[in-house]
């Protein structure tokens, strides 16, 4: 990994994982099963959500997310692959993020190669997107797949902090 | 409101309403919330805004998690790993794949590699040891495409399979 993050304990990580379940759990709650003071678990959970490396959120069911609303994310879930061209990793990368449906971004194997993940409500969705990714400068090609099953899924552990995040600790 | 004029999505189960969507909106700006201020926000009861969390939650429409970073619970490392597959059904190879603790999501996908995961290593070591192991020890497994994620810009998990909605258990 390029970036370094902040070390965490045991106790980070089972009240993270009694969060897991329900985010709204009373901290005394937490307290008493993992025995330390509310006032332990309050700091611990500042803590990490600062550092970017826990957030307390709603997840809304794939099959329960609707289109009519424009801030709601889709129901389909694609990944685009796309190979840079030398040098011009940045402003690919830049692009990418201005487009809204693009949910998650990343680069990776040594940064040749960025990975989009959307998500999109329809087939003519992912297709609008895969030509707005071949029309930016300095793609090399760019590969799409969409999802056709999910055989596992666990919303609750992930990427979640991004090179901001830990930029922002050092 | 929306959902009024799509009966067909109503029944699918998940029926997320405008007053659904408004609480949602409040709670993406803070998961633990109290219901009465959400309330006072919105000019509901604080009761009726329990409620619903709640029978959101029942449903298996929204709920809300703690999204810990992949770090909090131990790994160091997370990659993408695709699967070739060939004289044997992706979908079992999915399913074997999805028993692996370590194994965080697993997909379907259309493409070039029709299995999907994503994998999380403790070690440089457990990703080569598990890389080989993939492709040596998971009958019909052809070719392996393993993709170690570098630097994160974005990840928004804003929805997931959560009540069995297009979610398969291993």
């Amino acid at each position: 990994m390029s970036v370094e993050s902040p070390p965490t304990d045991l106790l980070d990580r089972q009240i993270a994982t009694l969060l897991a379940r329900d985010a709204r759990t009373s901290f005394r709650q937490i307290a008493g099963e993992v025995g330390v003071t509310e006032g332990t678990v309050r700091a611990r959970v500042k803590r990490l959500q600062t550092a970017g490396l826990l957030r307390l959120q709603p997840i809304i069911d794939i099959a329960s997310s609707d289109d009519d609303t424009p801030a709601s994310p889709g129901r389909h879930m694609a990944f685009i692959t796309m190979r840079c061209r030398a040098g011009w990793l940045d402003r690919v990368r830049d692009a990418l993020l201005a487009m809204p449906r693009v949910d998650a971004l990343y680069d990776a194997n040594a940064a040749h190669r960025l990975v989009a993940i959307c998500l999109v409500d329809s087939l003519a969705e992912v297709a609008a997107m895969t030509n707005a990714v071949l029309a930016l400068e300095g793609i090399r090609d760019a590969e799409s797949e969409l999802v056709l099953q999910t055989i596992k899924y666990d919303a609750t552990i992930g990427p979640i902090a991004t090179v901001e995040d830990i930029a922002k600790l050092t | 409101m929306a959902g009024d004029s799509r009966p067909a999505r109503r029944a699918r189960g998940g029926a997320l309403d405008a007053i659904d969507r408004r609480i949602i909106i409040a709670l993406r700006r803070d998961g633990r919330a109290q219901s009465t201020a959400i309330g006072e926000d919105l000019g509901l009861s604080g009761n009726l805004v329990a409620n619903r969390i709640r029978a959101m939650d029942a449903a298996g429409t929204m709920r809300v998690v703690a999204v810990a970073d992949y770090r909090v619970h131990g790994y160091r490392m997370l990659a993408r790993i695709r699967l070739q597959v060939n004289g044997r059904s992706p979908h079992d190879v999915a399913r074997e794949l999805a028993m692996r603790d370590d194994v965080l999501s697993v997909h379907l996908t259309s493409g070039r590699y029709p299995v999907s995961c994503l994998y999380a290593f403790a070690s440089a070591r457990d990703m080569i040891e598990a890389a080989r192991d993939v492709s040596a020890g998971i009958a019909g497994v052809e070719d392996v495409d393993v993709e170690l994620l570098n630097t994160v810009y974005r990840y928004r998990p804003a929805i997931g399979p959560i009540a069995g909605h297009g979610r398969e258990e291993a």
